[in-house]
C-alpha cells in the first residue's frame, strides 16, 4: 500500500522536486510555479490522509528503508507531529500562491525557477523537522533548512538582503554547531540517536554522567534559541526578516522559526528525561527568556520606522508566546502555544503579504508615509486590520484563543505575574498596531504617492488569510481537541 | 589529581572544547568575514573530532567484519554520521563563501567594521 510511505514520500517529494526544478526552469520557466504548487498540494493531500488516519488506527513509526532502530532512522507519526505538519504544508502552500504573482515583479525572470527549487527544499526540510524521531537527522534537516532560508533572503542580491543573509548563516552555522555538540554529548553517554531509545537510556546516563547531559540540555537551549530567535540571541532575525522579498519574510517569520520552536519541544519533552528538568530549572530558564521577548520584542517594534522591520520585531515578540508555552510545562499552556504557533503563523505571513502588497502597489516602507492609504487599497488594508486586531487579541480572531489558553495555564501552574505579562504583551501590541490602521484609515494620503494595481491573486490570498484568522478565532474547538490529543503524555 | 588523571586520559575531548570555544569566539568577534568563515569551519571540525574520538576503540581494527577473525573494531557509526557532517560542513561553507565574495563587490572590503563605516558614511 502506497498509504504507508506517506511520511518519507512528504519529505522526499519536495527535496526531489528542488533538484528538478532548475532543469525544468531550462526547459519551461513558466510551469515551474505551477510544479512547485502541484507539490505542495499533493503532500498536503499525503498529510490529510496521515491525519484521517491516525484518527482511526493511531500513531505508529515509519521506518526509513525498513531498517528498524537502533540502526535505522524512524519517523514519527502522531497527532503532535501531522499537526505541525499540517502548519507548515498548508501555510507554505497559501504563501507559495501569493509568492507566484508577487516575484514576478520582485525578482528577475532567470532567478524564479532557482527560487521555486529553494522553496521547495525549505518545505521539504521543515517536514522533516516535523516528522523525523532521531537526533542526528533532525541536525541534517535544520542544515538544510537554513541554507534554503538564507537562500531566500539573499535571492535578490542588494546589499541588504547580502549582508543579512550573511548574518543569518553565521548565527545559525553556530546554533547547529551547537546542536551537534549536544548531539555528540548524548550520543557518548547513551550509545542513541533515536528520541525513544536515548530518552529511556538517559535517566541512567545523567546519574553516571551529570556533567555531559547538563552540557547538552544547555547547548540545546542555546542553538534552538537560536534558531528561533528568543530573546536575546534574536539580533540575527530583524535584518533579515526585513531585507527578504515579502513571501520569503511570511515564509520565514510564519512558520521556520515556529519550527525550531517545536523542535525544542520535542526535544524537551520527548527526549529529555523528566527527572532532569526537575533538577534544574530549564524550564525558568526558557520561562523567563520568553517573558523579556515578549516585552522588548514589542518595545523595539514601536520605534522602528520601516513596516517591514517593525513586523520582524513583533514576531520576537510573538515567538515569545510560544517558548511561554514550552517553558511553563502546562498542558493547557501548550495547547494555547501550539494553537498560536499556528495563528501567529497566519497573521503574520498575512502581515508581511500585505506589507508587500503595499509595497508593490506604491512602493511605500515607512510607516508614517502609510497616511491614508486604506481606502485606496481596501483590500490590502482589510486583510491587514484584521491581522493587526489578531496580534491584539481581539475577540473574534485567533490570536486571542492562543493568549487565553496561554493564562489558563498559567493561572494552572498558580503564575498570577505571567498572566499579567500575557495581557500587557497585548496592550504593547495594540500601542503599535493601532496607530498604522488608524492613520491609514483616517488621515489624509500624502501627496505624490500613486498606486499601481496589484494582482488579483495576490489581494485573494490576502483575503483567504483574513477568513482564516476569523476562522480560527471563531471555530477554534476541533484545532483545540486535536491539540489536547497531541500533548498527552507529556506531562 | 583525579581530575587530571582523568583530563589526561581523555585529551582529546579537550582539545575539541577549546577548538569550538576558539571557533565560536572568532565567528562571533571577527571584523574579518572570511575568517568568520573559516572560524565557522575550525567549530564544525571540533565537534567532528569528539564525535571520531567517542567512536574509537583503543586497539579496534577497522570495521569489516570478517567470520573467522575474533577481534574488537571502531565503532563505525560516528564516521559514518560525520561524513555526513562534513558534506553539510562543505555545503553551508560554499554558500557563505559565495556571499562573501559578492558582498565584496558591493563594498571593495570583507571587514564588517570598514563596511558599517562606508554605510555610515553614506547616510
Amino acid at each position: 500500500m502506497m498509504v504507508e510511505h506517506f511520511p518519507v514520500l512528504i519529505i522526499v517529494l519536495p527535496l526531489a522536486g528542488a533538484f528538478l526544478m532548475p532543469l525544468l526552469a531550462r526547459r519551461q520557466v513558466k510551469l515551474c510555479w505551477p510544479a512547485l504548487l502541484l507539490i505542495l498540494v499533493l503532500v498536503l493531500g499525503m498529510a490529510v490522509t496521515l491525519l484521517w488516519r491516525l484518527d482511526s488506527s493511531g500513531p505508529y513509526f515509519y521506518h526509513l528503508g525498513g531498517w528498524p532502530p537502533p540502526w535505522g532512522i524512524e519517523l514519527q507519526v502522531d497527532f503532535l507531529r501531522v499537526y505541525l505538519l499540517l502548519v507548515v504544508l498548508g501555510l507554505g502552500l497559501w504563501i507559495a500562491v501569493y509568492a507566484w504573482r508577487d516575484l514576478e515583479h520582485e525578482l528577475k525572470p532567470e532567478l524564479i525557477g532557482w527560487y521555486c527549487a529553494l522553496y521547495a527544499l525549505l518545505i521539504g526540510s521543515m517536514a522533516g523537522i516535523a516528522l523525523t524521531n532521531d537526533l542526528f537527522n533532525l541536525f541534517v534537516f535544520m542544515e538544510i533548512c537554513a541554507i534554503a532560508s538564507c537562500a531566500v533572503i539573499t535571492i535578490k542580491e542588494t546589499r541588504e538582503c547580502l549582508e543579512a543573509g550573511f548574518k543569518y548563516l553565521i548565527l545559525s552555522a553556530m546554533g547547529t554547531g551547537c546542536y551537534l555538540l549536544a548531539v555528540a554529548l548524548i550520543y557518548m553517554v547513551t550509545g542513541h540517536l533515536n528520541f525513544a531509545l536515548v530518552r529511556e537510556a538517559l535517566p541512567e546516563a545523567a546519574a553516571l554522567y551529570p556533567n555531559n547531559v547538563l552540557a547538552a540540555a544547555a547547548l540545546i537551549i542555546v542553538a534552538f534559541a537560536v534558531k528561533a530567535a528568543l530573546f536575546p540571541l534574536h539580533v540575527w532575525l530583524p535584518d533579515a526578516h526585513a531585507a527578504a522579498p515579502s513571501p520569503s519574510s511570511a515564509v520565514l517569520s510564519g512558520v521556520v522559526i515556529k519550527i525550531y520552536a517545536f523542535a525544542l519541544l520535542i526535544l524537551f519533552y520527548r527526549v529529555l528525561p523528566g527527572s532532569l528538568l526537575s533538577a534544574v530549572p530549564l524550564n525558568e530558564v526558557i520561562l523567563w527568556l520568553s517573558v523579556l521577548g515578549i516585552v522588548f520584542g514589542s518595545i523595539f517594534a514601536m520605534v522602528q520606522e520601516d513596516l517591514k522591520k517593525m513586523l520582524a520585531y513583533s514576531s520576537i515578540a510573538q515567538i515569545g508566546y510560544v517558548f511561554l508555552g514550552i517553558g511553563l510545562a502546562n498542558r493547557t499552556a501548550l495547547v494555547g502555544a501550539l494553537y498560536h504557533l499556528l495563528n501567529h503563523g497566519i497573521m503574520k505571513a498575512l502581515l508581511f503579504m500585505a506589507a508587500g502588497n503595499i509595497i508593490h502597489a506604491a512602493g511605500l516602507r515607512r510607516i508614517k508615509s502609510l497616511s491614508g492609504i486604506g481606502p485606496k487599497m481596501p483590500l490590502t488594508m482589510l486583510p491587514f486590520a484584521v491581522a493587526g486586531a489578531s496580534m491584539i487579541g481581539i475577540p473574534g480572531t485567533g490570536g486571542l484563543i492562543g493568549k487565553w489558553f496561554l493564562a489558563l495555564g498559567a493561572l494552572e501552574t498558580g503564575r498570577l505575574l505571567i498572566v499579567i505579562i500575557i495581557i500587557a504583551g497585548s496592550l504593547l501590541n495594540a500601542i503599535y498596531y493601532l496607530p498604522i490602521i488608524i492613520n491609514a484609515y483616517l488621515n489624509p494620503l500624502s501627496e505624490g504617492v500613486s498606486f499601481k494595481p496589484v494582482p488579483r491573486l495576490m489581494t485573494a490570498s490576502l483575503l483567504a488569510g483574513a477568513a482564516a484568522v476569523i476562522f480560527f478565532g471563531v471555530f477554534s474547538k476541533p484545532v483545540v481537541l486535536l491539540l489536547e490529543r497531541a500533548v498527552t503524555g507529556f506531562f | 589529581m583525579e581530575f587530571l588523571k582523568s583530563l589526561s586520559n581523555n585529551y582529546y575531548y579537550l582539545v575539541a572544547i577549546i577548538l569550538f570555544v576558539i571557533g565560536m569566539h572568532t565567528m562571533l568577534t571577527h571584523a574579518n568575514l572570511i575568517k568568520k568563515v573559516i572560524a565557522m569551519n575550525i567549530m564544525d571540525a571540533s565537534v567532528f573530532l569528539l564525535f571520531v574520538a567517542v567512536g574509537y576503540v583503543r586497539g579496534g581494527a577497522a570495521p569489516v567484519i570478517e567470520a573467522s577473525a575474533n577481534r574488537v573494531y571502531v565503532n563505525p557509526l560516528p564516521g559514518a554520521l560525520m561524513l555526513t557532517g562534513i558534506v553539510v560542513g562543505i555545503s553551508v561553507t560554499a554558500y557563505a563563501l559565495s556571499l562573501v565574495t559578492k558582498i565584496f563587490r558591493y563594498y571593495g572590503t570583507v571587514d564588517a567594521d570598514e563596511i558599517v563605516e562606508i554605510r555610515s558614511q553614506e547616510q
